[in-house]
């Protein structure tokens, strides 16, 4: 019997052989009709005419949509209604949907899409933050968030360092790309196949773009082929297209975008142009930094305020700073809507603040890790953040202390130096960098989840909840949660495929959220069924022995019985007793809910308790770099991650390892490039380069922090994973860059951007080089 | 003389016809086909360009009376491609009896998948190790998997999963099919085929013979010899190819000879395939083909395709030059030997006349001590296009350069030397000051682009350094 915490996802045996089902996998009737989008091919301009009438008389093709043929609203913006579903009078950037097309084949629908013909008159496009800011192009306020007086301390402070850090886009580069069938019902409804990480968003934009009530809508997600945020806003946009032909064909249509086209359609990492001050003693005790964040944000909103909050609120990492001044500013560009992706607007906060440690190290000439060490929020003082929340539980000591021993960082940096000494040619460099992420949705309403469970007479369990499988493992520890409340094998405990129509109104999985959130809606449903089975026992095994009566507290679930501990002879299989249940009318099916307590915060102020508790981990990592070419080589990481107690210590190994690798490829050989005209130039793996089998560190330490669970009230102690271990791939790009250091001996402070491409390591080289002549 | 492809899938042969107005033509993809049938929606697209693997499958091919299992990457092959061959995919790898196969299982204990959607791919690749190595080392698991993109796990559980799957000396239920396998191989006839529809010609000739009276009757034909490059016309660009001359079924072109000076390499012969031949003697072709493409791509990617394409940026081209190998041409006109200096004229532009084709490579092997090196600067080091390549030849006099060779990729519309450096160190000491004023005139051979790979000062810094390198890996 398995309810131990090592069971394998509970779709691995799926994956294998090839039978998991994703959205281009369902078998359709032969209805179906493919969809297809035309896309702008201007990053601005004025649509002053187009034709479609060619467009639909080609054979097999069905229909030919434009904006006016959308029956309810033009909008599908997440949160502020600034997106066309289909550009009206004017294009904003290269991608952005025009036409919809549905045809019985691939080849048909691009037979059809050569006959439209479309009159632009281009507008000035603007594609940088610089641009953006010289034509003052916000996509909103600015937002300011202060603790002290940052510019005083600054004026006053003994030694004062600034700069400038670029940090790239990064394209999610999912596996499955953006994918959606939307198949025809009764009446108004509509059932949709979707590959959303927030089907309940994905029902509300569906139903206003058609103009029907939420109730016509059905969305199901069985599983993403990854998601990484790319399907938290995004995929709505694929559902809206697919139930916007399917509605006027009456057919079930499908939308599979190409990779180049989901690549040059849809939004990507924000890319940030970030300013910074920070004054700090002899000893780099900092006592001022003033950051100023400028976020690329694309044509269209999205969720890019929430991201920026994130990043303000993440702009400290791991330290105390008593005086700190964060502005940021959201631009406005001719580039797609920039949206979620793992980490949201945390590793560009944390990139820029471990800059400056590594700055003010270098500065000093100190080691960087002491002086990280030095700033860390203390147990008992200098512990509460710029945004008034104190870190409570700091385990930023604990793990400190144990992965400068295990990584044996002062030997190793050592020995760099020695290797340094001894190699012209070659450099290596080393770095430990720590995260402190923050759990909960900043927007606070959104910090809610809904379960159903369904108990069958063969005592056979069905959990329903509103999180979505990615891939993350979420459904696997869903299963162990049910299959340990009710105690019972998990094999007999089954997760359904999200639906709005089981599990309504729920929150986007996003924010690391789904396992502690849906976790406890699950636990909540079941504990209802418990509470009606262990009353009814109670009832019948009181009524065979009156004088020695069962009381219902002292009733166990547990090894596939229910049992009374008082009386152990009193026992039943779960299987006999759900039968019971149903010949006695008690209800085996229950709705879940949860809140996060505790939280709540002023985002006017800026100050109060965003996050329900904080993840801590560390990662120290060391590389070496190619003098001569700039290519780099990861040779060691150890990665120290707390995680609470691991509801599945396999699973989150993987979101751990898993997260890293994506970090290091923003950190490293990642590069989105577009050209002077808006078009994407990377839009494809032949120039997008994320990490290869080849790129993981040649020596990969990973541990999960032992003994160490949750002190808050999460579900089975554990803590949210999905994103914190991203940002420790930092570690990863500071040893490129105190491996270019070494080059002039670290006493000149290197140029330095993210990612660090072998391009930008050279050149950062070169510059040295320079300076050193000089 | 035929029409109909035949291939093993599922244990049966499958007889395609290419009929005007069937669902496929001659030049769908085997992802295409596959993915068309309800019984093999494992095989996944991901990119459509032979970049992220998630379409692999594993063709098995009877060769010196064995069978031989390859890894390629379904969205690149062209159905004709595939005669005479099983092709297997993720849905035939459990046992009969239904039990899953070791690089399953080890992948199902080990939490190897994530999201699942690269994992067949990914049990394809591994399953082509486990029949090819037992006991692999890390650089070849490494290998194996290069060509595999993975956005969820970071890959260690994966390496972790072949490593321990691999272990059972390649034996597996297929081993039990093969007796039956290669029957049903044998039985496919191996003659050439001739497909043709309205707007459509595929040929596959069976002989070197045949293909150069073909190519001499259809002088316009597009040569494939791996497809790894022209697919892309197809996958990607959706072009009407409307004549092809398929290499893939002429066994003359596969031949690798050696004598005690050189090596002829048939233009057929899979990058794989040459790897181990040429690994003690040419060991700068080695260390590029090393890093060429993935595993997958290797598999179906030939001499004879990269010299086709003269890409700016083909991998093997600078080396080549640096080696002085000659391209053989053949024709109904007879056989011309063209030293590689020869070879390519401008961009993608060579002196194959059309009715030519490329039937072999001849690198002779260095003597009197002169070096070849070779060298590949891309943004990630595996799975990449080169931002600039480079081979370079040096013999020294002593200390002094005799002569040198220089040549360069991705500095120009095509593959070349760069004279002005070569002429300024001939007969001066390899030495570091030399080198370092050498340096300096790159760019009176060069102007490159930037483009996505790469910016042009980046490219002319690494092509400046390469001669550094250079010298530290040759000086005395």
């Amino acid at each position: 019997m398995k309810t131990e915490n090592q069971i394998p996802h509970d779709s691995a045996v799926g994956h294998v052989t090839g039978e998991a089902i994703y959205i281009d996998d369902i078998p359709v009737n032969d209805q179906l009709l493919i969809g297809k989008v035309v896309y702008s091919r201007y990053a601005h301009a004025k649509i002053k005419s187009f034709d479609l009438s060619e467009a639909k008389k080609v054979h097999g093709v069905h229909a030919v949509l434009c904006y006016k043929d959308i029956p309810g609203y033009n909008q599908m913006g997440p949160v502020i209604k600034d997106e066309p579903v289909l550009a009206e009078n004017e294009v904003t950037f290269i991608g952005q949907a025009m036409f919809l097309i549905a045809a019985e084949t691939e080849e048909k629908c691009r037979e059809a899409e050569m006959l439209i013909k479309i009159d632009y008159e281009p507008l000035d496009a603007i594609l940088t933050i610089e641009k953006a800011t010289e034509k003052n192009n916000l996509l909103g306020p600015p937002r300011e968030m202060k603790r002290g007086d940052a510019d005083s301390v600054l004026k006053s402070s003994k030694h004062v360092i600034g700069g400038e850090l670029r940090t790239g886009a990064q394209e999610h580069w999912y596996l499955e790309t953006q994918a959606c069938l939307s198949v025809p019902g009764e009446g108004k409804e509509i059932n949709v196949f979707s590959s959303s990480q927030h089907p309940s968003e994905t029902q509300a934009l569906v139903a206003e773009v058609l103009g029907i009530k939420k109730h016509e809508v059905v969305v199901e997600v069985k599983r993403m082929g990854g998601g990484f945020g790319g399907k938290e806003t995004q995929a709505n946009h694929v559902a809206c297209w697919s139930a916007l032909l399917c509605y006027a064909t009456k057919r079930p249509v499908k939308i599979r975008l190409v990779r180049d086209d989901d690549m040059i359609m849809t939004g990507k990492r924000h890319r940030y142009l970030t300013k910074y001050e920070a004054g700090f003693d002899d000893d780099g005790l900092i006592n001022a930094v003033k950051l100023e964040f400028n976020s690329d944000g694309g044509a269209a909103t999205d969720l890019s305020f929430a991201i920026m909050e994130r990043t303000m609120l993440h702009a400290d990492n791991s330290y105390y700073i008593p005086n700190m001044s964060v502005k940021a500013l959201v631009w406005k560009t001719n580039l797609p809507s920039n949206t979620a992706f793992r980490g949201f607007g945390g590793p560009q906060g944390m990139a820029a603040i471990e800059t400056i440690i590594d700055k003010i190290a270098r500065y000093l000439k100190k080691d960087p890790a002491e002086i990280r060490n030095k700033n860390f929020y203390g147990l008992n003082d200098r512990n509460v953040t710029h945004y008034g929340q104190t870190v409570e539980h700091n385990r930023l000591h604990l793990i400190y202390d144990q992965i400068i021993k295990s990584s044996e960082y002062e030997k190793r940096c050592k020995e760099v130096d020695d290797f340094n000494i001894k190699n012209e040619f070659f450099k290596k460099g080393i770095a430990l960098t720590p995260v402190k992420f923050g759990i909960s949705f900043t927007t606070t309403f959104l910090n809610q989840a809904g379960a159903l469970v369904n108990v069958y007479t063969d005592g056979t369990i069905l959990v329903n909840h509103g999180g979505t499988e990615m891939g993350q493992g979420l459904n696997t520890k869903m299963q162990q949660i049910a299959a340990a409340e009710f105690g019972v094998s998990v094999d007999r405990v089954k997760v359904n495929a999200t639906n709005t129509s089981k599990v309504p109104n729920t929150s986007a999985t996003a924010a690391s959220s789904g396992s502690d959130m849906n976790g406890m809606a699950v636990k909540n449903a079941i504990d209802t069924i418990k509470e009606r089975i262990s009353n009814e026992l109670a009832q019948i095994w009181t009524q065979q022995q009156s004088n020695n009566p069962t009381i219902q507290q002292s009733i166990l679930f547990k090894d596939n019985l229910i049992l009374d501990s008082d009386h152990p002879e009193r026992k039943i299989s779960f299987s006999d007793a759900m039968h019971q249940m149903n010949l006695r009318q008690v209800s085996l099916s229950a709705a879940g809910f949860y809140k996060t307590p505790t939280v709540g915060w002023d985002k006017i102020k800026g100050q109060g308790k965003p996050f329900f508790y904080y993840s801590f981990g560390m990662a120290v990592s060391e590389a070496m770099i190619d003098v001569l070419t700039g290519q780099h080589t990861l040779l060691r990481t150890d990665l120290l991650q707390d995680v609470g107690d691991s509801i599945n210590p396999g699973i989150d190994m993987g979101q751990v390892e898993g997260g890293f690798i994506q970090g290091v490829g923003w950190c490293t050989t990642e590069e989105i490039k577009w050209d002077s005209k808006g078009n994407l130039m990377t839009h494809s793996p032949d120039t997008y380069k994320i990490p290869t089998v080849q790129d993981i560190p040649k020596d990969f330490r990973v541990k999960l922090l032992e003994g160490a669970p949750n002190p808050v009230g999460t579900i089975r102690r554990s803590k949210a994973i999905g994103e914190p271990p991203f940002m420790l791939a930092l570690s990863v790009w500071l040893a490129i860059k105190d491996a270019i250091s070494a080059v002039g001996n670290h006493k000149i402070e290197p140029e330095f951007s993210l990612p660090a491409t072998n391009e930008t390591i050279l050149l950062s080289i070169e510059k040295l080089k320079e300076k050193i002549k000089r | 003389m035929r029409s109909t492809v035949s291939f093993i899938l599922d244990g049966k042969i499958i007889d395609l016809e290419f009929k005007n107005s069937e669902e496929f033509s001659s030049t769908s993809t085997v992802l295409n086909y596959l993915r068309s049938l309800h019984t093999h929606k494992g095989v996944k697209e991901g990119c459509a360009e032979g970049d992220c693997g998630a379409c692999t499958v594993v063709l098995a091919e009877f060769v010196d009376n064995k069978i031989s299992y390859r890894a390629v990457d379904s969205c690149l092959i062209f159905l004709p491609m595939i005669h005479g061959k099983q092709l297997i995919t993720v849905e035939n790898l459990k046992s009969p009896e239904g039990e899953l196969h070791p690089v399953q299982q080890s992948m199902v204990d080990l939490y190897s998948s994530q999201c699942g959607f690269c994992t067949p791919g990914i049990i394809m690749a591994m399953f082509a190790l486990y029949k090819n190595y037992s006991k692999p080392t890390r650089e070849q698991i490494d290998d194996a998997l290069t060509g595999n993109l993975c956005r969820c796990t970071g890959y260690r559980p994966i390496v972790e999963a072949s490593t321990k799957s691999c272990v059972h000396n390649c034996t597996d239920h297929f081993t039990d099919d093969e007796p039956q396998i290669i029957e049903l191989l044998k039985s496919i006839s191996k003659e050439s085929i001739h497909i043709q529809t309205d707007n459509q010609k595929y040929f596959r000739p069976a002989s070197l013979g045949e293909a150069i009276s073909l190519k001499h009757q259809h002088p316009e034909a597009i040569i494939i010899n791996g497809a790894t490059d022209i697919a892309l016309h197809v996958t990607k660009n959706h072009e009407l190819l409307k004549e092809i001359i398929d290499l893939s079924g002429v066994e003359e072109l596969k031949a690798i000879t050696k004598t005690d000076s050189s090596i002829k390499i048939g233009a057929g012969v899979s990058l794989n395939d040459i790897l181990l031949p040429i690994e003690k003697d040419f060991p700068a072709l080695h260390e590029m083909l090393k890093v060429f493409g993935s595993h997958q791509i290797r598999n179906l990617a030939t001499l004879g395709g990269n010299l086709g394409s003269a890409s700016p940026i083909g991998d093997t081209l600078p080396v080549l030059m640096a080696y002085d190998a000659n391209v053989v041409l053949e024709s109904l006109n007879g056989r011309r030997v063209i030293p590689f200096n020869d070879y390519i004229i401008g961009y993608r532009k060579t002196v194959r006349k059309p009715d030519e084709l490329i039937t072999s490579i001849i690198v002779q092997k260095l003597t009197n001590g002169s070096i070849v090196k070779s060298y590949k600067v891309s943004k990630r080091k595996y799975l990449d296009i080169s931002t600039v390549s480079a081979g370079f030849k040096i013999d020294l006099n002593g200390i002094n350069v005799k002569s040198i060779i220089l040549a360069y990729g991705g500095m120009a519309e095509r593959t070349k030397r760069a004279l002005t450096v070569e002429q300024f160190l001939i007969g001066k000491r390899w030495e570091r000051k030399t080198v370092e004023q050498a340096m300096t005139l790159i760019e009176k051979d060069f102007t490159p682009i930037s483009d996505a790979r790469g910016s042009a000062e980046f490219r002319i810094k690494a092509a400046q350094n390469l001669l550094m390198k250079f010298w530290l890996e040759t000086k005395k």
